[in-house]
């Protein structure tokens, strides 16, 4: 392209705009900004209210499932153990205070009885195989 | 014979940190001294005529509003005209969204004074509705140098880019508006 091109497409930009710009009343607009710009303190502190807001919210789901990912990682089964958790809690909130008594005192028999069968030689029912485990299963239903 | 007197001019810079310490007048004081060329932008970038003095006002409202994070990076007027492309890119979403006047057809006002309209060439008006054809970063590049008179290296500090890059838009941005024109 041709200086000549650019030096009339220039020229050309000068001029565009010109004519909204010299309608504008650049007194009255200063004066709407100026009136408009004494809002902001409170339209501000609104708007950092709700920005902390949104992010104490987000920390608390991230820090929250942060959490739970680090409880869920650090056991050996965590899908059962938050299972299992879920339906005792189901379960004992449904029973009465009675009902409860009687099953801790069901549950302090049991553990003081030697009705379980656990193999000889064992003290940690981590070290036992399957076959160990569902003996003792079996004793604990009875 | 009385030598007239010098009243010193404000820095930008200066007036920022006065507005900034609660000053209105200072606020008053930079609207006065960039709301033309911000209307020239604006309309050149093609904001209806009717709604430009709106867009002004938006625009500086915009700016005020996050002056702390002017960090001087260029100058303020040049900041002040890339918060107007963004005021401007709302504006159009909305009208957009509300289905009124695309903005190329609203650079051609048919309202206002007939003379003023008569005074404007054709190839003005073809060169404005060349612009709405550019992408946004070649239009803003292209006013910010040929209409804003601004260099290089301010452009590409305002809208974060290099001074190399901002000298390709420009001349992409040309050689496609003088097709328009021509």
């Amino acid at each position: 392209m041709n200086m000549d091109g650019y030096a009339r497409i220039e020229s050309l930009a000068k001029r565009l705009g010109n004519a909204a710009a010299g309608r504008l009343d650049v007194d009255a607009t200063a004066r709407k900004v100026v009136e408009r710009l004494r809002e902001q303190p409170v339209r501000r502190a609104l708007w950092i209210q709700q920005t902390w807001l949104q992010i104490a919210a987000a920390l608390v789901i991230v820090v929250g499932g942060a959490v739970v990912a680090s409880r869920l990682t650090q056991k050996g089964h965590p899908a059962v153990s938050a299972h299992a958790a879920h339906f005792v809690a189901d379960d004992l909130g449904d029973l009465s205070a009675e009902e409860l008594r009687g099953v801790l005192a069901g549950f302090d028999e049991m553990v003081g009885s030697n009705s379980i069968a656990v193999p000889e030689g064992s003290t940690d029912l981590r070290e036992l195989d399957a076959h160990q485990l569902r003996a003792v299963l079996r004793s604990l239903e009875g | 014979m009385v030598q007239p007197q010098v009243v010193p001019v404000a820095p930008d810079a200066a007036l920022i940190l006065a507005w900034q310490a609660g000053d209105e007048q200072a606020a008053a004081e930079l609207v006065g001294r960039h709301a033309r060329p911000l209307a020239r932008f604006l309309a050149g970038a093609g904001a209806p005529e009717a709604d430009v003095d709106d867009l002004v006002q938006e625009t500086f409202i915009r700016a005020f509003r996050s002056v702390d994070r002017f960090r001087g990076q260029c100058q303020f007027r040049t900041w002040l005209l890339t918060i107007g492309g963004n005021v401007l890119k709302d504006f159009g979403r909305r009208a957009a969204r509300r289905k009124v006047l695309p903005l190329d057809d609203g650079v051609r006002d048919a309202t206002g004074d007939p003379h003023e309209h008569a005074e404007a060439s054709e190839a003005e008006a073809l060169l404005a509705a060349g612009l709405q054809q550019l992408p946004r970063l070649q239009r803003e590049v292209f006013l910010l140098r040929a209409q804003q008179g601004l260099e290089y290296e301010e452009i590409a500090a305002a809208l974060a880019t290099t001074p190399g890059a901002a000298r390709v838009h420009y001349h992409h941005a040309v050689r496609r508006l003088k097709e328009v024109v021509k």
